[in-house]
């Protein structure tokens, strides 16, 4: 993950920026270099929009159901 | 065999011969502890009321006896109450009052949890990025949900999960009040405040369900409401109070009131209606208006009184609201020093449990005798175990 992307995320922590949090780990997901980290940050994004429930939380459960890491 | 901890016969005896409960179950925290299992966690106990989590994803941490509880309105708007943890790592989920907005999540290690309990989310369970593991089966895995009931808004709870239904166990006093099964609307902000106490919570029951002391702690009473005009009510085994018929409706400057329950009938007109439904919850009946007290207990000798007035309508007038809270905070804290001197007197050591009139405290007697046959069920059970 590049510095720029991984200060966004920790400033997004600190505000407690939910909407935020969910873009900035879907891009994370985005720019990974194997599936398993791909699946490792998609899944915080997918964690982050259930809490918010979020409607974005409906197409990351479905895109980790067809790698196989979602029920 | 162990020797029980306090001799209960003569509580059971008839009133006229009856002494109170001996001291220890006002002072000894060991018989606290007794009294936890034998009256709270196998009854029906108030918890909190429906309006304190008003709106679908309300959600209100609460400490029951020293029990982590989370109350919560669900995205249905059904109302439940469950064990405030998570099924991993037993972390409390929710620390403050908060709405959640889609899902629990545990802080911890973010497993997620629908506002109905059931786990949807196990991150990284099966090694990062895979959520999923053949040995966490969601279903097995929801929130732990502790048996709920709402009447007359208070959320009742039973604990231990072994209690009859509800409806069956409260059936004599619902029907009692069956004019009064009508929509109840909290009066809000003004109509909500707490009384925290320096006793034993059994004591502000038995000062709640008599009217023998409302000319000497309430004089303000005296000039409508009379000694006389007042009856006991008493249901063995289960609740206790008394009654008067001469309730008179508050009125503003311009001689308004509060609007009816509609079709209460003419039997409520001048008469109201003041029961502690064993074992914590203290409610009052009137034509115009209804409140609940839901007894905390916080320790052997400390209690927070949770009192929450409400009314036939929606919107009622704030300031005639107002009047009527503060009115009834007055009553309320007019008995604060009598449950607190009880309490004191408690820690003398020759009271024998005191003695009643056998015409004026037969509803205190009614409560003892109910505490008695409980603790002495519970203390055979424990016997019967070893």
């Amino acid at each position: 993950m590049n510095t720029r992307l991984d200060a966004r995320m920790i400033a997004a922590h600190e505000a407690g920026d939910q909407a935020a949090l969910v873009a900035l780990y879907t891009e994370a997901a985005e720019a990974a270099g194997d599936v398993d980290a791909h699946c490792f940050f998609l899944t915080h994004a997918y964690v982050f929009a259930l809490e918010a429930g979020a409607p974005e939380a409906a197409e990351l459960h479905a895109r980790l159901k067809k790698l196989g890491r979602e029920e | 065999m162990t020797q029980p901890r306090t001799d209960l016969t003569n509580v059971r005896t008839s009133v006229d011969k009856a002494n109170g409960l001996p001291n220890p179950h006002y002072v000894d925290p060991a018989v606290y502890e007794e009294e936890k299992h034998a009256l709270l966690f196998t009854q029906w106990a108030g918890l909190a009321v429906a309006a304190d989590v008003p709106e679908p994803g309300d959600a209100k941490p609460l400490t029951f006896l020293g029990q982590p509880l989370l109350l919560i309105r669900d995205k249905d708007g059904d109302v439940r109450v469950f064990d405030n943890i998570c099924r991993h790592r037993g972390m409390i989920l929710v620390e403050e009052p908060r709405k959640i907005e889609g899902a629990i999540r545990c802080p911890y290690h973010s497993w997620c949890y629908s506002t109905k309990g059931k786990l949807v989310s196990t991150p990284h369970v099966g090694g990062p990025g895979q959520n999923t593991h053949d040995a966490i089966v969601r279903d097995d895995l929801g929130l732990i949900e502790v048996r709920s009931h709402i009447w007359r808004d208070v959320v009742w709870i039973n604990l231990d999960g072994q209690a009859p239904a509800f409806e069956e166990a409260m059936a004599d006093v619902i029907d009692r009040w069956k004019e009064f099964e009508l929509p109840l609307y909290h009066g809000g902000a003004d109509s909500r405040f707490e009384l925290q106490v320096k006793t034993n919570w059994k004591l502000a029951v038995e000062n709640y369900c008599e009217s023998y002391h409302l000319p000497w702690v309430h004089p303000g009473l005296n000039s409508y409401s009379r000694l006389e005009d007042h009856y006991n009510i008493e249901s063995y085994g289960q609740y206790s109070g008394q009654g008067t018929n001469v309730y008179r409706q508050l009125k503003n400057e311009n001689g308004d009131t509060f609007p009816d329950f509609p079709e209460v009938g003419a039997k409520w007109g001048e008469q109201a209606e003041y029961i502690a439904v064993y074992p914590n919850v203290l409610l009052g009946v009137q034509r115009d208006h209804a409140f609940a007290i839901i007894l905390e207990p916080k320790s052997t000798e400390e209690t927070v009184e949770h009192i929450h007035l409400y009314y036939a309508a929606p919107q009622t007038d704030q300031s005639l609201r107002a009047t009527n809270t503060q009115m009834w905070k007055t009553v309320f804290e007019e008995d604060i020093f009598v449950v607190e001197g009880m309490q004191k007197g408690r820690h003398v050591a020759g009271f024998d449990g005191g003695r009643f009139s056998p015409v004026m405290d037969s509803p205190t007697h009614c409560f003892h005798d109910w505490v008695a046959g409980k603790v002495q069920s519970y203390r055979e059970g424990r016997i019967a175990a070893e």
